[in-house]
């Protein structure tokens, strides 16, 4: 008696509801866990914003006030599988804009904190390594854009199937 | 025409994610006190001062200036009747702070332009109970090239 043991390749997986489901807990988990220390010391994060010399302090109170709580949602949403394409979407371009800002506090010399996960004035200094950290997430939200089958969801099981599909 | 409604259907995903952020955010700060809603005096938004203003405080002697450099940049140059309280020993030097009431105006500096220590050390100075800290965004190289009063004498 033969046995067909099953071919496993990289595009299969890509393809599976399993990598998407992977990718969806880690980047929700990250956006979630970065988005809880900005909304608790909001002037903080004003102060994290202002450092990068960029813009000014009412837009960097703007974007305090709204941004960890467009994380936040983004996040819980990725994990609970509602609204996975829009939130990878939104996501995606966050990293983008932080990855352009991360690398221009770089080229000016800048050496400040990065305001990511803590807004200590002494904690997690921005480098090399912190862009390299945001274009692997950068990756996943682009995979996350693009893949049809978002794995087991909230909203779907409340409706009775399996998995979200987008066409 | 499939693609068309999905990515209207996206879009109001879009709409719906960045509506729910701003009316959370302005309700959380309204409610806490912060950001746009905080009292000045608890807003740790640090005012950042050009050379003009910089100078005026310094002639007037309405503030207090202080080189968040290292000790041995500070003793190489600094503006005149600045104190020195390095960042990385704030702990070790804040004493220096003791003498000086928390309702003063303190003007922090560092290098210049490319530098951060003076927006950190300011943050600490803030709470540390200091309300009025201005940050000085030219920092010594400006002040210098301006042949401003130093120690030692330019």
């Amino acid at each position: 008696m033969k046995f067909k043991t099953p071919k496993f390749s990289i595009k299969s997986f890509l393809s599976s509801p399993v990598a998407s489901l992977l990718c969806r807990l880690v980047l929700g988990a990250v956006f979630l866990v970065a988005s809880i220390d900005k909304i608790l010391d909001t002037n903080g994060f004003i102060t994290s914003i202002l450092n990068y010399k960029v813009i000014g302090s009412t837009f960097a109170t703007l974007t305090a006030t709204f941004l960890p709580w467009l994380e936040l949602f983004c996040g819980v949403c990725l994990i609970l599988g509602i609204y996975p394409r829009a939130s990878s979407i939104l996501i995606s371009i966050m990293l983008f804009a932080f990855t352009i800002l991360v690398a221009s506090a770089l080229i000016r010399g800048l050496d400040i904190s990065c305001g990511c996960f803590s807004q200590d004035p002494s904690a997690e200094k921005i480098g090399y390594q912190k862009i390299a950290e945001n274009l692997i997430l950068l990756a996943l939200g682009l995979y996350l854009i693009v893949t049809k089958d978002y794995g087991p969801s909230v909203s779907n099981f409340m409706l009775g199937s399996i998995t979200t599909e987008y066409y | 025409m499939k693609i068309l409604i999905i990515n209207i259907r996206i879009l109001r995903e879009i709409v719906i994610l960045v509506t729910l952020s701003f009316l959370a955010g302005f309700s959380y700060t309204f409610v806490t006190k912060k950001g746009f809603f905080s009292n000045k005096e608890d807003n740790r938004i640090l005012e950042i001062i050009n050379l003009e203003k910089a100078k005026e405080l310094h002639f007037s002697k309405k503030a207090i200036f202080i080189d968040s450099r290292h000790e041995f940049e500070y003793n190489m140059g600094h503006i005149e009747d600045a104190i020195n309280i390095p960042l990385s020993r704030f702990n070790e030097y804040k004493n220096k702070l003791e003498e000086i009431p928390k309702s003063n105006i303190l003007v922090v500096y560092c290098d210049g332009t490319e530098c951060n220590s003076s927006f950190e050390l300011g943050a600490k100075l803030f709470d540390s109970g200091y309300k009025n800290v201005r940050i000085f965004y030219g920092g010594w190289e400006e002040w210098k090239k301006n042949k401003l009063p130093t120690i030692p004498k330019n």
